[in-house]
């Protein structure tokens, strides 16, 4: 007895066996995902739930993209961002009314407390020093009697309106505050909320929203950010993991309903379908897996392929029921007709989403691994428990079984595949012709393809976070942060050199102070000269030997009296100023050159505004010198940036400055606010910058590096597109491997080839021509179109092949063909393709394209099974069916072309 | 703990004139006495002096910033009493005068300011930039922003005016006087309060609490080293730690000097730019 017909009469005769054991497997993964997601106490050691969301994680955490992220970050102190922008379109001077702005107040100091020891006792929640907000920022300005004044922006709400525009009007005098904190058009407010971690910026917003709720004003306040985007879509994704996969299932169980007209049978398949998506979305929260946003698709992924075996096995069933009136034959029948095609099918699929794994992005291999294990699980289930499943049904399901059956109006769909297939063969030129020139519009839009993504376009228009983003980037200079680190290149040390350059600045400065007339300040110098080289060494760093330098000025100061204790604290000062020599980033030149580079971002157009070092060392200038706008400039010298900074640092937040500087001056960051969050904007300012680099080489080397969420989501886009090729192509190549096997001929199978590659073309060609960006989404079904189209092909081939052998030639097998098996693949396509349109309606736009992209990829690879194949078939008959045609003499019309 | 443990038992070591008074008389004190006994030792012992200042800067992430200066102080003589006579003793605790020179680091050489403390009113501030060739009035209706980017605000320099906030005598321990402070004026301070532990003999300030308005500490200072300098109790080790940003400040104060003799006119616009050499060291 061959394989195929042990698995049929096995599962037929021990069914209640098979029915035990699938219930055993679906409880022991369905709690054993459940029970520690609920009682999580209970079960310590099992894996519950965990849901990722974060597009960061795309990377594995030891990228360096993602290491010098996260390192920057600290070292500058930066925490993600949620952004609340407040507007108000029904009054000319937008929120900049006490009212308003006594909400806004409010809202800042409200959101300072929120703020928590998490269970580590590590403060969790917003970082209420780092608040941005009108009550939170200091003013520098003009006093009285031409002093320069520090004082908070908004100490209190201001009682009258007068009082509020000279609050806006201050904060637009300020180039740091101007289109982040107050809008250009001086009509809006936005707050900054830093967050401890980023995970946390859906329950802040809500908490945020909720106070919010308690304002009567006109003003309306937007909550956004990329945080606060990825948060809200995992919690929405949730929804939709609980409103989308049941909603499919059910538009796939109605037109199965309508198709076979039998309830029991359809149920067959459905159950099916959620064994299988129990078992795998068990067996990936068992493994520790967190559900991230590819792999809560996985249920719509496993759904259709699941079930489509099982239709073709309930199918063909079907259509042998009535002649035979047996079940258990017809069964082993059926089971030993489909076997080969089936498990085909399945490698094909399990291949395609296998090939995933060979990504470096960690979701995308999570959800192939588990889209295969599934597709598996699928298979043993199909060939097992739908075998078992109409053995224990009851007699009277099947009784006038035929008779119901032919044909409502299903006999519409199988008329009209009696009309297809002979034009197959009567056109078959005609067909190739067509294909070949969809397939020359498929590479055209190929080749228009845009790779973007952009996490807020991960919401459907009118969600409140897609206007949120829309109203605060037409105020504001930009919501998407991105960072650019500058960092000074270190030199190697050399004693030697460090020792002859600072003897060098001791004679100097020994020779401007006996200038000067301070003859008593020298001796220290001659001394320190004289011990420097001994003292420098055996030093192994800068750092090092200046220390070791310093140590020796502070012992002979404090054992020194008068003229020779001032002159070792000269010597002291000198050693200092050694030390600050690599400051760069107090260099006048290269600040300079830092504000070229912000003027030509700006001038791309893509950069809303920008703000670094140089912005806060200008303004300072600006405010000591009377508030001349003349004087917003760099200063001559480093150490009139160095008292420019230490005049800023006598406000309130004056650690700030450490924001856009590091303390020893030896990197700054760059802060770019963009008015868009979608990756080839980023993309486009990486060119600009490294362009402008390129041409105005920097006063001092300098190494450019960015940092910041917007970018991190441009770094794994690209690993994504050349990962999904690359697994793509490898994929398409077992697929091939596996095809010339299961037909045990080249030709066969590169002809199994045909739909899928025609399929993946034109619906890669649509989503250029149409100009859909392609994202992950997009990425990701390139393997479900591989695994699905190819179905088909292997069904109907598989069948052709046998009834060509049967019948002896294609013109007879062709109406044969086109009877069930045919039937069977349309059905099949459109049960699918029709099932996945509720995913249009969902909110969020990765759902929606994986149903219209779902559908289409079903409808494009039924047709192109359907008329492709047949007609190439037709044309290549003889070289098809080369050694097969001895058993009945062809025709005249069959050699004949 | 430790630190303050060590500096308890420094001010104990101290000889100081008023731990010379008997026990019973230092329990009699009311809290406004304690406060103003305290806010004496601490700004106006002596009538002038001087002091050479580090001030080592530390961050989050343990990156260090020195900050090296030259404090001089002078208080206004004492108004002249209704007799016509100016008093004798060093108790009046009314306007000073600060000048803060700074030498390191070295781009920041010779940056001074100037301070005239005006108790109960805004101070007058002045600001000298070398670099730019700047004399600056700084407008200072607010005292609690950082002096030049420590922990270390203006006022904990200067001195809090004794009269801004409500005290109470929370408790008195065998050691210190705990007093639990609340601004007349919240909204011009930070804090919702401040508890300080006084040491009961030196009246030195050796502990200072901040908390918001959850009653969260969210600021300590610490003194961490006292010592007797001319008979003076002096502080010449203490610490700011700002418990939100994880940062502290530590200033070391060395080359104490009081009663110097520094004639007025130092603390004048005149020697923002000339410094007084002869009394910087």
């Amino acid at each position: 007895m061959k394989f195929a017909d042990r698995i049929a009469e096995f599962s037929a005769r021990r069914r209640r066996l098979v029915l035990a054991a699938t219930a055993a497997l679906t409880l022991f993964f369905g709690l054993g995902a459940a029970l520690p997601s609920i009682w999580p106490e209970t079960f310590p050691s099992l894996h519950g739930v965990e849901v990722d969301t974060d597009p960061e994680n795309m990377l594995s955490a030891d990228e360096p993209a993602r290491v010098f992220h996260r390192e920057t970050k600290a070292d500058f102190g930066l925490s993600d961002i949620v952004v609340v922008g407040v507007v108000d379109d029904s009054r000319p001077e937008g929120v900049f009314h006490p009212k308003a702005l006594a909400d806004i107040y409010d809202l800042a100091t409200y959101a300072k407390t929120l703020h928590w020891k998490d269970e580590n006792g590590e403060d969790a929640g917003v970082v209420s020093v780092d608040l941005l907000a009108p009550s939170t920022v200091d003013d520098i300005s003009q006093g009285g009697l031409g002093s320069v004044r520090f004082e908070w922006l908004m100490p209190e709400p201001p009682k009258t309106t007068e009082d509020a525009l000279a609050i806006r009007d201050r904060a637009q005098r300020i180039p740091f505050l101007n289109g982040t904190l107050v809008s250009e058009d001086g009509r809006a407010i936005a707050l900054y909320v830093p967050l401890t971690d980023k995970h946390l910026s859906y329950r802040i917003a809500t908490a945020l929203r909720e106070r919010i709720a308690t304002y009567a004003g006109t003003e309306q306040y937007h909550i956004t950010g990329l945080p606060i985007a990825e948060d809200t879509f995992g919690v929405e994704m949730f929804k939709q993991m609980a409103i989308s996969a049941p909603l499919a299932m059910l538009v796939i169980f109605l037109l199965m309903l309508w198709f076979f007209r039998r309830m029991a049978l359809v149920v067959g398949p459905m159950i099916l379908a959620m064994v299988s998506v129990i078992v795998t979305m068990g067996a990936l929260v068992m493994a520790g897996k967190p559900v991230h946003i590819m792999s809560s698709m996985i249920p719509i992924f496993i759904m259709p392929i699941a079930v489509l075996d099982s239709v073709h096995l309930l199918s063909e069933f079907f259509d042998r029921y009535r002649a035979t009136g047996d079940r258990l034959s017809t069964m082993r029948t059926v089971i030993d007709e489909l076997f080969v095609p089936m498990l085909y099918t399945t490698l094909t699929s399990a291949a395609g989403f296998a090939s995933l794994a060979l990504t470096p992005i960690p979701p995308v291999q999570v959800f192939g691994a588990f889209v295969a294990f599934g597709i598996l699980v699928a298979w043993i289930l199909t060939v097992t428990l739908i075998p078992a499943y109409v053995m224990v049904l009851p007699a009277r399901v099947f009784e006038n079984f035929g008779a119901t059956h032919d044909e409502g109006s299903a006999s519409m769909l199988t008329r009209a595949l009696r009309r297809v297939g002979p034009m197959t063969q009567r056109h078959p030129k005609a067909i190739l012709g067509v294909a070949a020139v969809l397939l020359a519009i498929a590479g055209y839009g190929i080749s228009r393809i845009v790779i973007n993504d952009n996490p807020v376009k991960w919401f459907a228009a009118g969600h409140e976070i897609r206007v949120a983003d829309e109203v605060l980037n037409e105020h504001f200079g930009g919501t998407y942060m991105a960072y650019l680190s500058l960092s000074a290149e270190d030199r190697a040390w050399d004693a030697n050199v460090f020792a002859s350059r600072l003897d060098q600045r001791l004679a100097t400065r020994r020779r401007e102070l006996v200038e000067d007339g301070a003859e008593d300040l020298a001796p220290a110098f001659d001394e320190m000269r004289a011990l420097l080289p001994h003292a420098v060494a055996r030093t192994k760093s800068r750092a090092e030997a200046l220390d070791a330098l310093d140590r020796i000025a502070q012992d002979k100061l404090d054992a020194a009296e008068d003229a020779l204790a001032y002159s070792w604290d000269e010597v002291s000062t000198a050693l200092s100023a050694e030390r600050q020599a690599d400051d760069v980033f107090k260099d006048p030149a290269v600040l300079r050159w830092i504000v070229g580079l912000q003027r030509y971002l700006g001038e791309t157009g893509l950069v809303g505004k920008s703000s670094s070092i140089a912005d806060v060392v200008q303004t300072v200038h600006r405010e000591l010198f009377l508030g001349e706008q003349g004087q917003y400039r760099v200063p001559d010298t480093s150490a009139a940036v160095a008292q420019c900074l230490l005049t800023y640092q006598s406000s309130h937040p004056p650690d700030d400055l450490w924001q856009f500087v590091t303390p020893d001056y030896r990197r700054v960051s760059l802060w770019l606010q963009l008015t868009s969050g979608d990756n080839r904007d980023m993309v486009a300012v990486h060119d600009a910058v490294d362009a402008y680099v390129a041409e105005h080489a920097p006063p001092v080397p300098l190494h450019h590096e960015w940092f910041g969420l917007t970018h991190i989501n441009v770094v794994w886009q690209g690993k994504m597109v050349v990962g999904m090729l690359e697994s793509l192509a490898g994929a398409f190549v077992v697929v091939v491997l596996l095809m010339i096997g299961l037909f045990r001929s080249v030709l066969w199978g590169l002809l199994a080839m045909l739909p899928l590659t025609l399929t993946i073309a034109l619906v890669y060609g649509v989503v250029g021509l149409i100009g859909k960006p392609y994202d992950m989404p997009v990425a990701v079904l390139s393997s479900l179109a591989l695994g699905l189209a190819v179905d088909f092909a292997i069904h109907l081939l598989a069948r052709a092949r046998r009834v060509r052998r049967e019948v002896g030639s294609w013109d007879r097998a062709l109406p044969i063909m086109f009877d069930e098996p045919a039937r069977a693949i349309t059905r099949n396509a459109i049960v699918i393709a029709v099932g996945f349109l509720p995913l249009l309606f969902a909110p969020l736009v990765p759902y929606q394209t994986v149903g219209f992209l779902l559908a289409a990829i079903l409808a494009v690879s039924g047709v192109a099974t359907l008329l492709l194949l047949p007609a190439v078939i037709t044309l290549l008959e003889r070289f098809l069916f080369r050694g097969e045609t001895k058993s009945v003499p062809p025709t005249t019309e069959e050699v004949s072309p | 703990m430790k630190l303050f443990i060590r500096a308890a038992l420094l001010i104990g070591a101290c000889a100081v004139p008023l731990a010379a008074q008997d026990e019973g008389a230092a329990k009699a004190m009311t809290v406004d006495e304690i406060v103003a006994e305290s806010n004496r030792v601490a700004y106006y012992q002596g009538r002038d002096g001087r002091a050479q200042v580090k001030m080592e800067i530390v961050d989050a992430q343990d990156r260090t910033r020195v900050r090296e200066m030259t404090i001089l102080r002078r208080d206004d003589p004492a108004p002249a009493g209704a007799d016509g006579k100016v008093p004798d003793g060093d108790d009046y605790c009314g306007k000073q005068r600060f000048y803060v020179r700074f030498r390191r680091p070295a781009d920041v050489d010779k940056t001074t300011f100037l301070v005239w403390k005006n108790p109960g009113e805004d101070d007058d501030r002045w600001l000298f930039l070398p670099a730019l060739d700047l004399v600056k009035r700084v407008s200072s209706a607010d005292k609690r922003s950082s002096f030049v980017g420590s922990n270390f605000y203006y006022e904990d320099v200067s001195g809090r005016h004794t009269q801004a906030d409500e005290h109470e005598l929370v408790e008195t321990t065998e050691n210190y006087y705990v007093i639990e402070s609340k601004p007349k004026d919240p909204k011009s301070v930070e804090f919702a309060s401040y508890k300080t532990w006084i040491h009961k003999e030196s009246f030195v300030v050796v502990k200072v609490e901040y908390r918001d308005e959850k009653g969260e500490t969210y600021r300590t200072y610490e003194a961490l080293a006292v010592e007797s300098v001319q008979g003076y109790p002096t502080v010449t080790k203490a610490k700011m730690s700002d418990l939100r940003t994880k940062g502290s400040t530590t200033v070391e104060y060395s080359d104490v000097a009081y009663d110097i003799g520094l004639p007025e006119d130092i603390f004048t616009e005149r020697y923002l730019r000339r410094e007084p050499r002869k009394y910087m060291r």
